[in-house]
């Protein structure tokens, strides 16, 4: 068990909540409360609101979301490469690098198909 | 009890809540950030398995970025509230619910009182859970699943885009963020 | 070190081929050769399997670096070649289909390719964790062929509901995966083998494991009551797709069922009919094949009906399965050499429906089928020879993948359960020569939308490849039943 060696990011995790908690706490509790029919209205920058509440979002969202899932898994698998570039000499070099090829031809690709393009 | 177990109850306690929120929230978006909370309590989790490295993956791909893909996801719906989702009757929801409950549930207690960990370790090898020890293991023990993957990988990229590019859906969207606003009210929306 | 590229050449060949697919396709406007080219690579690789077979696992000494990951041996490379030749054939019917149709994308090659390997990785798994990743690259391609035809909303309902079934499935199996590594701390497969079968392990985590995992292969080989997404899946796909699944995702789901079930609950308690999975087995093969039959009569669509059929074909390979638990050998090599059959005639059985429509004038129903046979007799007869095959008929391939897989079970003493298929296979003759009767002695109601065949050259091509396939499965069965039999005496 060695969760005490985190004992002070947990300390910090602590004091974050608690300071948010006690200023939300403090606003409700001092700050004055007189609600209104005009006070409750949506506001939007001054312009009365319109259309539906929740728009829906373009499928390149997605696509671009996605991507990046594939590309963070990628870097997740480089990281601890990179620790032990030394020790793994050569083997651990080629063994990368047929990876990262094989990720590169998909990156060409999703370049090419105008997967990363915005506009289209 | 110990630091140790009081931090292991707290961690299920939150990650058990974070899953049930997940499952039984009527607000997607909800449901997405119960989600979120089981994540992080799960990497806590990992964290006091000695598994660092993995409670830092935990972090970055799925809290960093499933949970976000999930929540672009539910943009892409649309989210409307999910009632009245499934056509099976609230009967046979619960039936199906508790029987899958109670095999989990047996499970994990006839695992727990049985354990029989004859092949695991009595301590930790050197190093262990860390990413360097991770880094060796990946690129000599693991080699050939590690690179195979790579194959995963690719079958996602060209999946996602031959489901998102190409010919345009006979039904376009109805509300796009291209359209104008107003121009096309979706059905259940009452406000 | 020869010897062991030798072992990984027909994933190597796959893999670097669907690469170079990829790039041929965005950097050049080679568009049309993609079909052929993604059979001749698959082609390449079922042709390096076979040298791999002929060379002999065993001289492949050097494939042991390799393990556990990886297992070379005859199980394996007899699936590695059944594989590649289904892909090849889907892809080649693809590259007419996907044309005529206007969806020609040149992704379908890289990811049926890709899907290919994957059901590959899952053959020759000898570790959970590449199970899982060969599971996965298998069925994320499948789901992406379900949703291709991104205008059609039959294609993506089909294609979610496969996705959300699909991994609730492979969650299912890892939930029982990870009960066992509980319990026994392996998660290779001999290893988890050799731990169920020591006397002094009987922890009850291990039959929640079971059913769990028994949960989630059963859906991946599409068996009542896991066969809901099966109909829509298949209807929604492209017809190629619809090939691929019904024939590759299929194969890889009973090459993992198979390695399982033998191999990890192979011993003595839990192959066994009173404690183990033999008879839940058979339960899910009665339902399977009795469901799938009467269902599949009453449907109206053609690729509906083929899709309960394929379901119905699960059923009678799960009887292979359970026979395996008296004469594991014979069994193994009977199931073996039923996929085969059955995986040409369902290819050739959709390259032949693709064959009988055009853009427009698909052959949907029945009732597009009518006097089929009458206008265009070319392409009406491989359609009906396909169905004669699938329906089990003497002189084709299914016949006698029938005939072994029923052997098997009657020689395994399993005779109520080879009485129930028996009565099966004759149910199911009735929607198959159902499609005769359209073709050939019904004419199209008058004013009713007719299907016009349509012309490929790749497509006629798989056609004539799927019934040589078939012919010779069914006039000279040896060869292969040889190999099938030596993949079960090796195991």
């Amino acid at each position: 068990m060695h969760v005490q060696t985190y004992a002070p990011m947990f300390m910090l995790f602590v004091a974050a909540t608690a300071i948010a908690t006690l200023f939300f706490t403090l606003a409700t509790v001092l700050g004055p409360s007189k609600p209104s029919a005009e006070k409750s209205l949506p506001f939007e920058c001054g312009s009365d609101s319109d259309g539906a509440q929740h728009v829906r979002l373009s499928v390149k969202f997605y696509l671009t979301a996605i991507l990046f899932v594939v590309f963070d898994i990628e870097s997740v698998f480089v990281y601890p490469w990179a620790i032990q570039f030394r020790s793994l000499g050569w083997m651990g070099l080629a063994s990368m690098m047929g990876f990262l090829l094989v990720i590169l031809v998909g990156l060409v690709y999703a370049w090419k198909k105008g997967a990363l393009e915005w506009e289209t | 009890m110990t630091i140790g177990q009081v931090y292991f109850y707290l961690c299920a306690a939150v990650a058990l809540f974070g899953a049930l929120a997940a499952v039984c929230a009527k607000s997607p978006v909800r449901a997405a950030l119960g989600l979120l909370m089981m994540v992080l309590a799960v990497a806590g989790l990992y964290l006091s398995l000695d598994a660092q490295f993995l409670a830092a993956i935990q972090l970055i791909v799925y809290a960093g970025a499933i949970v976000v893909l999930f929540v672009f996801v539910l943009m892409l719906l649309g989210h409307t509230p999910l009632v009245g989702v499934g056509d099976g009757s609230p009967a046979a929801r619960i039936l199906g619910a508790t029987g899958f409950g109670a095999v989990a549930l047996a499970a994990m207690i006839l695992s727990a009182r049985n354990a029989e960990p004859t092949n695991f370790p009595a301590a930790l090898p050197a190093g262990f859970g860390s990413v360097g020890e991770i880094g060796r293991l990946m690129f000599t023990q693991t080699l050939v699943p590690f690179e195979l993957s790579s194959a995963l990988l690719m079958v996602a990229v060209v999946g996602a885009v031959a489901v998102s590019k190409g010919e345009k859906p006979v039904i376009v969207a109805a509300a796009s963020v291209l359209a104008p606003p107003g121009a096309a009210p979706k059905p259940g929306e009452s406000q | 070190m020869m010897p062991s590229i030798l072992a990984l050449m027909p994933m190597l060949v796959i893999g670097f081929g669907a690469l170079a697919l990829m790039l041929a396709e965005v950097l050049t406007d080679a568009k049309t050769g993609l079909a052929v080219g993604t059979a001749v690579v698959l082609f390449t690789a079922a042709a390096f399997a076979c040298a791999g077979w002929m060379v002999g696992p065993e001289n492949l000494g050097d494939a042991a670096v390799f393990a556990p990951w990886l297992v070379f041996d005859r199980f394996t490379l007899f699936f590695e070649v059944l594989l590649a030749l289904s892909g090849a054939l889907a892809a080649l019917v693809a590259g007419g289909y996907l044309r005529e149709h206007g969806i020609d994308r040149g992704e379908f090659y890289a990811i049926l390719s890709f899907s290919t390997l994957g059901a590959m990785m899952l053959a020759a798994a000898g570790d959970v964790l590449m199970l899982f990743v060969g599971l996965e690259t298998m069925s994320i391609g499948a789901y992406a062929l379900a949703g291709f035809r991104r205008g059609s909303p039959k294609s993506a309902e089909g294609a979610l509901k496969y996705f959300l079934l699909g991994s609730f499935a492979a969650a299912l199996m890892m939930f029982g995966f990870a009960l066992l590594y509980g319990a026994t701390g392996h998660t290779d497969l001999a290893g988890l083998h050799n731990a169920l079968a020591s006397e002094s392990l009987r922890s009850p985590s291990i039959v929640i494991a079971l059913a769990l995992v028994l949960a989630g292969l059963a859906f991946k080989v599409s068996a009542v009551p896991f066969h809901m997404w099966t109909p829509d899946a298949y209807e929604g796909a492209p017809t190629p797709a619809t090939a691929f699944m019904a024939a590759s995702v299929k194969a890889g789901g009973f090459a993992v069922l198979l390695r399982v079930l033998l191999t990890v609950f192979g011993d003595e308690r839990s192959a066994s009919w009173a404690t183990g999975w033999p008879p839940v087995v058979a339960l899910l093969a009665v339902l399977t094949m009795t469901v799938a039959n009467l269902v599949a009569g009453r449907q109206e669509s053609i690729k509906r009906m083929l899709a309960y059929s394929s379901i119905a074909h699960a059923g009678y390979l799960l009887v292979g399965v359970v026979a395996a638990i008296r004469a594991p050998a014979q069994a193994q090599s009977a199931v073996l050499f039923y996929l085969a059959t059955y995986s040409v005639s369902t290819i050739g059985a959709f390259a032949a429906l693709v064959l009988c429509g055009s853009r427009g004038a698909e052959v949907v129903s029945y009732e597009d089928l009518a006097g089929l046979g009458r206008r265009h007799p070319a392409v009406a007869l491989p359609f009906a020879f396909f169905i004669l095959s699938l329906a089990g008929m003497p002189p084709m391939a299914g016949f006698f993948g029938k005939w072994f897989v029923f052997k098997a079970a009657m020689d395994a003493g399993l005779h109520g359960l080879t009485v129930i298929a028996f009565i099966n296979s004759v149910i199911a003759a009735y929607y198959y020569l159902k499609v005769f009767v359209f073709l050939y002695m019904r004419e199209p109601a008058a004013g009713a939308p007719i299907a016009k065949p349509m012309w490929s050259g790749e497509v006629v091509t798989a056609i004539a490849l799927c019934a040589f396939f078939v012919l010779l499965l069914g006039l000279a069965p040896g060869a292969v039943l040889d190999a099938a039999l030596a993949v079960g005496g090796a195991g």
